[in-house]
Formats: C-alpha cells, structure tokens, sequence
C-alpha cells in the first residue's frame, strides 16, 4: 500500500485518538455531574463555572508559585472540595425539597456569580497558560499525540479508576451510594444524609475542579467558558444516564469522539452542533442513556 | 363573541379602584414621555417596557403553563434576526420584519416544541437549552445569511409613514416609548385574558398537575404548544423590538443561554404565574442593572466617603464593576429563591397579609 490511500485511515486515527484523549475529561467532568444528581437529584447548573475556578486556580498556582499545571491538582482537589461543600451547606441544603425548577435556577444563580466575581477579578481577557510541554506531541504508531493532552488522559483514568474503588469498596462510598438509591432509606439505616450531600458536592466540585486544572494548558481560560461545559456536562451525563458513573465515562469519551471527528469531516463550526443533535436523540429515544435506569 | 362577553363578565368582577389604579397608571404612562424631557429617563423606561415584554410573555409558558423553558432566547433571536436581516439586506421596514420575526419564532416553536413537550422537569430545561444552542451555532455559523460572528449593524431606520403621512423618523427616543408601552400593556393583557379564560385554566390545569388535566381530557401536548405559541410570538416581538432599538444584534448577545436566564429572571424575581409579576420583575432588575452599567454604584460609594476614590479598591471598582452588571441578576436569584421562592410580588403579598391577620 502507498502512503496515499493510507491518508484517510491515518487521519480516522488522529481524530480517534484524539476525540479519545479529550474525551477523558470531559468524563470528569460528567462524573462530578452524575455524583451531584445521583445523590441530590439535582442538576447543578454551575458546574462548568466550578471547573472555570479550578482553570484559575491553577492558573494562579502557575504564575504566582511557578506550580506546574499537573501538580496543582494536589492542591486544588482539596480546596475544591470544600468550595464544594460550602456550596452544599450554604445553598444547596436549602432547596433539596424545593420545585425543581427553583434548584436550577439557584444554580445558575451561584454560576452568574461565580463567573462574574472572576471577570471582577481577572477582567474578561482571554490567558493563556504555556508550559515547556503545552504544544509538545509524541508520535506512537504514526500517530502524532498531544503531550499535555496524553498527560491529562492518563491523570483522567487515575482519578476515575480510584474514585470507582472509593465508590464500590469503601464504607463511605457505600453510604453515598446508598443514599442515592433511597434517600429515606438510607436515613432509616443510621447514614447521615445531609453529610453524604455535602461529600457528594465536593466530590462534584473537585472532579470539576480538577478537570479544569487538566485542561488550563490547553484552552483558553476566560470567566465565561463555563456554560459551554456545563452544556457539555449535561449531554455526557444523560448520554451515559443520569446516575451512572461508568455511564458517565462511556459518555464522555464518546462526545469527545463525537467532536474530533464532527471537527474534521463536517467542520470545526459545527462540531457543537453535531454534539446538541446527539443529545437531543438521546433524550427522545433512549431517555434513560446508555447505562441508566430511566429516572423520568 | 362569546369572547368579549367573558371578558366584559370578568371585568365587573374587578374591583373598580384596581381598575382605576390600572387605567390612572396606564395614562401617566402615555402622558410621561411629553412631561419628562430626558432622554435617559425614557431610554429606562423603554428598557423596562422591554424586560416586560420579555418576562410576560415567558410567564405565559413558565409561570401559565409550568413549562420551565430556560431557551426563550431561540425566539428571542428569531425575532431579532428575522427583523435585522430583512430591514439592513433587503430594505425591508421593521414593520414587516417583526411580522416575518412571529411567524419564524412560532415556526421554531412548533418544531422545538415538538421534540422538548415530550420531556418532564430538568430533562424538559435541557432540550429547551440545547435547541437554543442550535438555533445560536447555526447563526454562528451561517454567515451568508446572518453575518455570523459580527453581526448585525442597523446603519438606518425607514421612518413610518402612513399613505404620505410621515408619522415619525425615528429621530427621537418617544416612538420607542410608545412602541414600547403598547407592547408591554398587549402581554399584560394577553396575561390577564390567560388568568381568567378557559383556554388559561387548562394551561393552569397542566401546570398544576398534567397526569390529571390529561385525565379529565385535556390534551396537554396541544395545550403546551398553544402555550408555546404565544409565548414564542411575543417574546419574538420583544426581540424585533429590542433589535430596532439597539441597533445592533450578534449570536452571543440576541440567542445566548444569558438572554435565556435573563428572560426567566425577570420573571422569577417578580413572582411567576401573575400577571403583574414581570412587571415588578423588570422594575427591580433594569434599574439596578443600569445603576451598575453606569457606575451609578461605584459614585455613590466614593461619595459616601465608603470608598476611596485614589484607593486601588475606589480604582479597581470604579474600572470593573460596570462590566459585571449581570452579578446582580446572579446575586438577585440567589437570593429570591432562598428567602422568598414566590418572587418579590408573592413576597410582598404575604408579608401584607400576615400584617392583616395580626391586625384583625
């Protein structure tokens, strides 16, 4: 075979691989997502703003301490998770019997404020945060891959491989899952409820957080970039059905495919496109997701 | 007929002070613009008669019809861009441009409706959200048709004239005003034909429980999008309205998830499902909003000697806090939601009526 009719194959790949890598943390940030509704049944409309902080926290760390992006997520998954909890005590603790609709709009509220303390603060200019690696690429198989991409990737499935053991084997873990299976249940059998809410938030947080941190070397970081991800959180998460973790995962990565390859075969305008389609499929014919019970 | 029969039946139920009330204030209203020589006053005014029209016609789907649709900028924009394309490519007059604007917002009401009337609760706000998200990728990127990510610039506006009458050029801030005022008085209209019609209880049927209303024969899915179609109609008009006024629309201001919230903010803020809601909606919002725009707020704080005006905080407040006009609205919802979840209006309403039964 000559190199030319290899092309397409090649760049089917590149995409793949891609799609793939940028996939795993948009898988963070639906897990954080899932938590959050799975124990409250709320959707948290400010999801994306939270992982904005964990951009300019890491940010920060990089100007002002010289911190490398990577590392930073030491500091930031436990800070982040008490923002988190905060966020639970304060507000959140106080709607968890409202309408439904009043628990997404004090969500989008604290997003506002969020978003809008940062312009405040950071003005709403565009930084930028390059590191030695930021557009290095290594090459595996004649495929070019992005370093600080491939860092994060690998990050994405500790965290995820370790927060699945937390989930699955520990007693807190179980008790977070317990309650949301059956809230009142779970207060029956002696599990402190109003605490599970406020690790879940902060677990939510600091996924959210974190993923921020893994993707500042890589994109933009300006105050309003988290609506589109709170957007994006949405379709990962009822993709992969509202709840599951490893449906959140699958989800992920498939809306990272879904927009490598919308980006190349279609057109980088209308890649996001192609994502919103996707979801709104989803949510008439497989309401429940991939791996969720349907919760409608 | 039998329309006008309701209506006049319903009317003689009114208290005839709050009827007087209304009509007294509404004359003030028209009266205003020829009393008051300022055109920042008027320009106030007329965005208040905006957030109304906005905030009313939302309240018909959400407050009505409990339909928590958090993509009203889909019809927001379409009136916006169905004006603006028609009136600076193809000279068209805004009239007509608004007309074509309804009929593209009900368009894209029936076909959002379609998919988003089929889901319940966060799922229905989702698909509300990603549609809107759609309609906004798509004047992104269409750029033939929409100008894109510029937008679009009204360089003028063809006066209105009747026969060879001219009626106004447009020159002045008063039209406007009326235009404005006219459209604001229609939704609280529609609002009070919606509260007290028959075709108003089965929205209300559905809002309070859709299982039911179905079961005594309502058809909710018809319901909702009648709902819809107003709804979409007049917030349609609030867009052509805002898009003539302004002057200037692109994709991130007219169709964002931000216009969204803040058309459900207007709303949520007053007090959903009253037809007075909006109102108050808009008088709490557009005020503070402009007071921090203008740096009204930063003045007053310096003057009040809280401030330092040579402090790095008087300096940093003074150059940034005219961006963040949209903290308050996050802060205001924040706050609404937590101490007082039926909007100030049902706030108020209460508080009245606690006073009353303690003097009683």
């Amino acid at each position: 075979m000559d190199s030319s009719s290899l092309q397409p194959l090649l760049l089917f790949l590149q995409s793949l691989i891609s799609g793939i890598l940028v996939g795993g943390v948009y898988a963070l940030i639906g897990i954080g997502l899932t938590i959050i509704f799975g124990v409250m049944r709320i959707i948290n409309f400010a999801h994306g703003d939270i992982m904005m902080i964990g951009m300019y926290l890491t940010y920060n760390l990089f100007t002002l301490a010289g911190i490398d992006p990577f590392l930073s997520i030491v500091v930031c998954i436990p800070l982040m998770f008490l923002f988190g909890g905060l966020l639970q005590k304060v507000f959140i603790n106080r709607v968890l019997n409202a309408l439904p609709q009043n628990q997404i709009l004090l969500t989008i509220g604290l997003g506002l404020i969020m978003s809008n303390t940062m312009m405040l603060i950071y003005t709403s200019d565009y930084k930028i945060l390059t590191t030695e690696y930021s557009s290095g690429s290594f090459s595996l198989m004649g495929l070019s891959i992005s370093q600080p991409l491939a860092i994060s990737f690998v990050i994405t499935a500790v965290i995820t491989a370790f927060l699945y053991w937390f989930l699955m084997k520990t007693d807190m873990g179980q008790a977070i899952r317990a309650t949301a299976q059956d809230r009142q249940a779970a207060q029956l059998m002696g599990i402190n409820v109003k605490r599970m809410s406020i690790i879940a938030f902060g677990l939510g947080a600091a996924l959210a957080g974190t993923a921020g941190a893994l993707i500042a070397p890589t994109y933009y970081i300006f105050p309003q970039i988290g609506s589109s991800f709170t957007l994006k959180a949405f379709v990962i998460t009822v993709l992969g059905g509202m709840g599951s973790v490893i449906g959140a995962t699958l989800g992920g990565i498939l809306i990272g495919i879904a927009e490598s390859l919308g980006a190349v075969y279609i057109s980088s305008g209308w890649k996001e496109v192609l994502v919103y389609v996707i979801f709104l499929l989803a949510l008439l014919f497989k309401p429940s997701g991939l791996l969720g019970k349907s919760r409608m | 007929m039998s329309i006008i029969t309701e209506i006049i039946e319903t009317l003689k139920k009114t208290p005839p002070a709050r009827l007087l009330t209304f009509l007294a204030l509404t004359g003030a209203l028209f009266i205003f613009p020829q009393a008051v020589d300022s055109p920042y006053a008027l320009h106030i005014m007329i965005l208040v008669f905006l957030s109304v029209i906005m905030g009313g016609s939302w309240n018909i789907l959400g407050g009505y019809t409990g339909q928590y649709s958090v993509g009203h900028a889909a019809y927001f924009g379409a009136g916006a861009y169905a004006t603006m394309m028609m009136m600076q490519f193809r000279e068209i007059p805004p009239w007509f441009g608004m007309l074509a604007g309804v009929a593209a917002a009900i368009a894209a009401g029936l076909i959002i409706g379609s998919i988003c009337f089929r889901l319940r609760g966060p799922y229905f706000v989702l698909a509300s959200i990603a549609a809107t998200e759609i309609m906004r990728l798509s004047a992104l990127n269409l750029k033939d048709l929409t100008n894109g990510a510029e937008g679009i610039l009204a360089t003028e506006i063809p006066p209105l004239s009747i026969g060879s009458a001219l009626i106004t050029d447009f020159s002045s801030k008063a039209p406007f005003y009326y235009i404005g005022l006219v459209f604001a008085l229609a939704i609280i209209g529609v609002t009070w034909l919606v509260q007290h019609s028959k075709l108003g209880y089965c929205f209300q049927a559905i809002r309070e429980d859709q299982d039911a209303a179905h079961s005594l024969g309502i058809n909710p899915g018809m319901y909702k999008q009648l709902s819809l179609t107003i709804s979409a109609a007049f917030t349609s008009l609030a867009g052509s309205f805002y898009a003539v006024y302004i002057g200037f629309i692109d994709p991130t201001t007219v169709l964002s998830l931000d216009m969204s919230v803040q058309i459900v903010l207007i709303c949520i803020i007053g007090g959903i499902g009253t037809i007075f809601g909006p109102v108050v909606g808009a008088m709490v919002l557009v005020p503070l909003s402009e007071a921090l725009r203008s740096n009204l707020i930063t003045q007053t704080l310096i003057s009040a000697g809280l401030v330092s005006e040579e402090s790095p905080v008087g300096q940093f407040l003074k150059e940034n806090l005219a961006h963040a006009h949209v903290l308050i609205y996050g802060i205001l919802v924040v706050v609404v939601i937590l101490f007082m979840p039926e909007g100030v209006l049902g706030f108020l309403r209460k508080r009245l009526a606690e006073r009353g039964s303690k003097t009683a």
